[in-house]
């Protein structure tokens, strides 16, 4: 707590503000010292102030200094001194957190304070949101590596993850594992603003940190196995090949599948009575169903069995008649049309729904007898906290994603609402989170699905059933409002779009200035981290993904370990 | 020994005063003080008061009015009527501060000096130690002076304060000495501008 100052120098003082309206600093220098996004501490009396850079603006004490350049009639050097009294810079600063510092380190007010402190007749100071403002003139400075540590945590603290560095001075900025898991959270950014590598990082995190088990719905394959990066060519590192088969698992979808040419560790095949009416339902725009195709699938799921409809209706035929000894054709019993007579549903509806379900009936991993029941395996990898990677394979259209991952969310879902249950009744332990991860999340959490599938149940309830979201999208303008607005981190990079800009900061204090960076970030490799589960919005551009994080990550265990062992013989417990 | 800058020489005796600025009065002889440089008065009790020279004139008399329109004046008249004339040479000077017990102080002199009392030019030395004292406060007498050119009053100074801190090794006391000008009139950009450009010329004289 009671780190040296600042290694930093001041950058200039506290001219005006308030807490509605940002605060003002004039700066001693160029405006170039500092950028939109600058994580600004502000020294005043006691108190520590934190916020972000987000405006600079030119300032003179009269307009006529600025309008006529001081060279053009003075010597440079005078024009110099002129134009230091009379020309600045404004920086605008977006306050978010302060921290009682208590007096100066030497001062005897300290050791008082400190005392009251220790002996729990005053709290630990911590940081908490502004409340009051610094005073004029307060000194104001760029975040030193202590002040990133004390608001995002210390890179050696074993739940946190180095995240990216902050824009000027490369202080690791960290995102707390234990938080992000709490809350579904997201990462959002135009295509190839990196999201997909921060994503690889973020779980190798999150496998390494081994507080949760990962599922990964991975459309385009590009989590599991090594992957070729489309811009520089150069391999990069899938998590089964960073951490091993014994941790990370790779499955296929459908019996024979190979994922870049290797094979998977298991394969994830779907039975006929796996389908439920439900799963069909959410297909609705995917197959371009009519309104009657809910009326349709009641009675198929009535006359034939909620786990035998989908086989039964796939046998049956479409346009079969026999001859009837009048001469007259009509349908075969073992036609669409004979069970929709038999069953009073309308003839039309019933064809034009079989139809509609052939997409499904010819795909090859929906089978009637699987191997074995895959779906119940995958799930046990998950409780026993094994990370499970799902490859889509050759599989990549949309309606093979929205029915896949509805179907398999829906039973986690059910079997961890289970286990949770047991573990409130007192008879079974404690679930272990899962985090899900879903790329294109739009198709899955657009308005229109919002309502039914799976996935917007698990953003609303939060982790209640210690099942968490790590949703991944460039078009957040396109996820229901409902489900932005329940994520607690939301990870940004450049976004082109006004209105996904404006999705991204739904539910956010400091909106308007936020706006305005997110649409500067460079377009790779910076982001915004926003949200609950982050102290405060702050500018990273983001860590490297590539083999020194790998190495990093084989390591940080052991370091991380041997640090606390040090701390612990230095300081006891 | 008149023309040695490091000594005081007297230049001649005052007139009449205020607290604010006082009028000597000398022979043209005895090489007056130039415009804008730094004097100090002797007022007993070890107090000093230290003036600018911001005005000399040369009134006429009734010799002078007579002499004026004489086609063919030769030499020896012109120079005995300035060396012996009537009416002395006036030097106004406005007081800049004091010094009290040997402490320089930027503040007005606690009383004006009496009729007759001497008038000395300031040499290198006195001028670098008052113009060293204290942080320039005692620029604001000449920006604040009302009927006097203070632009080139300022220029005036300067230009021999600057000469005399820099031949005493103090290269940075012409800048600090405009930044306070700077800071005492940027609220007024028409007022500084010209005192800034008069400065620029100060400059270039000093090659500094
Ligand atoms: N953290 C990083 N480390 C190394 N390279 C990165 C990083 N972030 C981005 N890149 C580079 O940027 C490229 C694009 O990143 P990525 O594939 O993650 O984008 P994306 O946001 O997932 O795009 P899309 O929406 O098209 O999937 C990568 O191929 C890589 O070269
Ligand atoms: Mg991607």
């Amino acid at each position: 707590m009671s780190e040296p100052l600042h290694q930093n120098e001041s950058i200039g003082i506290v001219t005006s503000g308030g807490l509605k309206e940002n605060l003002h600093v004039r700066l001693n220098g160029t405006p170039q010292q500092v950028q939109e996004g600058s994580f600004i501490v502000i020294d005043s009396q006691d108190w520590k102030f934190y916020g972000i850079a987000t405006d600079l603006q030119l300032q003179s004490i009269d307009p006529r200094y600025a309008l006529e350049p001081s060279r053009a009639r003075l010597p440079e050097e005078l024009a110099g001194l002129l134009d230091r009294q009379t020309l600045y810079t404004n920086l605008v600063v977006l306050p978010a957190l302060m921290l009682e510092r208590g007096p100066e380190p030497d001062s005897a007010d300290y050791s008082a304070w400190r005392r009251a402190i220790d002996s729990g007749d005053k709290e630990e100071p911590r940081p908490m949101p502004v409340k009051s403002i610094p005073a004029h003139h307060a000194d104001a400075f760029l975040a030193g590596a202590g002040d990133v540590a004390e608001i995002f945590g210390k890179p050696e603290d074993e739940s946190n993850f180095v995240i990216g560095y902050t824009r000027e001075q490369d202080h690791p900025v960290c995102v707390n594992l234990d938080k992000l898991i709490q809350r579904s959270s997201g990462i959002f950014g135009a295509t190839g603003s990196g999201k997909s590598f921060l994503t690889r990082m973020l779980l190798a995190g999150l496998i390494d940190h081994n507080r949760a088990s990962v599922l990964v719905y991975d459309m385009h394959n590009e989590y599991g196995l090594d992957d070729t990066a489309s811009d520089t060519g150069e391999n990069v590192r899938g998590l089964r090949s960073g951490f091993g088969a014994s941790k990370v698992q790779v499955v296929g979808l459908g019996g024979s599948a190979t994922i870049r040419g290797s094979a998977p560790d298991f394969n994830l095949v779907l039975g006929y009575s796996d389908i439920l009416p439900e799963d069909v339902e959410l297909l609705t725009r995917e197959l371009n169903l009519k309104e009657t195709t809910a009326t349709v699938l009641d009675a198929l799921v009535q006359s034939l069995g909620k786990d035998k409809w989908f086989k039964a209706f796939k046998a049956m035929k479409r346009g079969a008649t026999e001859t009837t000894d009048g001469d007259k054709k009509v349908p075969a019993p073992d036609s669409v049309a004979f069970w929709a007579n038999q069953n009073g549903v309308n003839v039309m509806a019933a064809e034009g729904l079989h139809d509609k379900l052939r997409r499904l009936f010819n795909k090859p991993y929906i089978v009637e007898n699987p191997p074995a029941d895959s779906i119940q395996a995958l799930v046990e990898a998950l409780k026993k906290g094994k990370h499970i990677v799902l490859s889509f394979g050759d599989y990549e259209s949309d309606l093979d994603y929205l029915l896949v991952s509805n179907l398999l969310t829906r039973r986690i879902r059910a079997e961890w609402e289970q286990m949770t249950n047991e573990f409130r009744g007192k008879n079974g332990s404690e679930p272990r989170p899962l985090v899900i991860v879903v790329e294109e999340a739009h198709k899955l959490l657009n308005r229109e699905m919002a309502a039914q599938t799976t996935f917007s149940t698990i953003a609303r309830e939060m982790r209640k059933y210690y099942v968490t979201l790590l949703v991944i999208d460039q078009r957040p303008s396109q996820i229901y409002d409902e489900v932005m607005s329940q994520l607690g981190t939301r990870v940004c990079g450049w976004l082109g779009d006004e209105d996904d800009i404006h999705a991204v900061l739904s539910g956010l204090a400091g909106r308007e200035a936020l706006r305005g960076m997110l649409s500067r970030l460079q377009a790779k490799e910076e982001v915004l981290l926003l949200g609950w589960g982050v102290p405060m919005p702050i500018l990273v551009h983001s860590r490297r993904y590539d083999e020194l994080f790998w190495q990093d990550i084989k390591t940080s265990k052991k370091a991380g370990f041997d640090q606390a062992k040090v701390i612990k013989n230095l300081y006891g417990d | 020994m008149a023309n040695d800058p490091q000594v005081n020489v007297q230049v001649g005796r005052l007139l009449r005063a205020n607290t604010r600025a006082c009028v000597a009065g000398c022979l043209p002889s005895q090489n007056f003080p130039p415009f804008g440089s730094l004097v100090s008065i002797d007022l007993g009790q070890e107090i000093s008061a230290y003036g600018l020279v911001s005005d000399i004139h040369i009134d006429d008399d009734g010799l002078v009015r007579q002499l004026v329109t004489t086609p063919n004046i030769s030499e020896t008249v012109i120079q005995d009527n300035r060396v012996n004339r009537n009416v002395p040479v006036e030097l106004s000077v406005l007081f800049v501060g004091h010094r009290s017990a040997g402490v320089i102080s930027h503040r007005l002199p606690p009383r004006p000096p009496l009729s007759l009392d001497r008038v000395r030019a300031c040499g290198e030395g006195d001028v670098c130690a008052f113009t060293s004292a204290g942080s320039l406060g005692y620029l604001r007498f000449i920006l604040e002076a009302q009927d006097l050119p203070a632009a080139d009053l300022l220029a005036a100074h300067l230009l021999q304060a600057g000469r005399a801190q820099r031949d005493h090794g103090d290269e940075q006391w012409f800048a600090r000495a405009i930044d306070k000008v700077i800071t005492q009139l940027r609220d007024d950009y028409v007022r500084l501008m010209p005192v800034l450009e008069a400065l620029a010329d100060v400059q270039r004289e000093l090659g500094i």
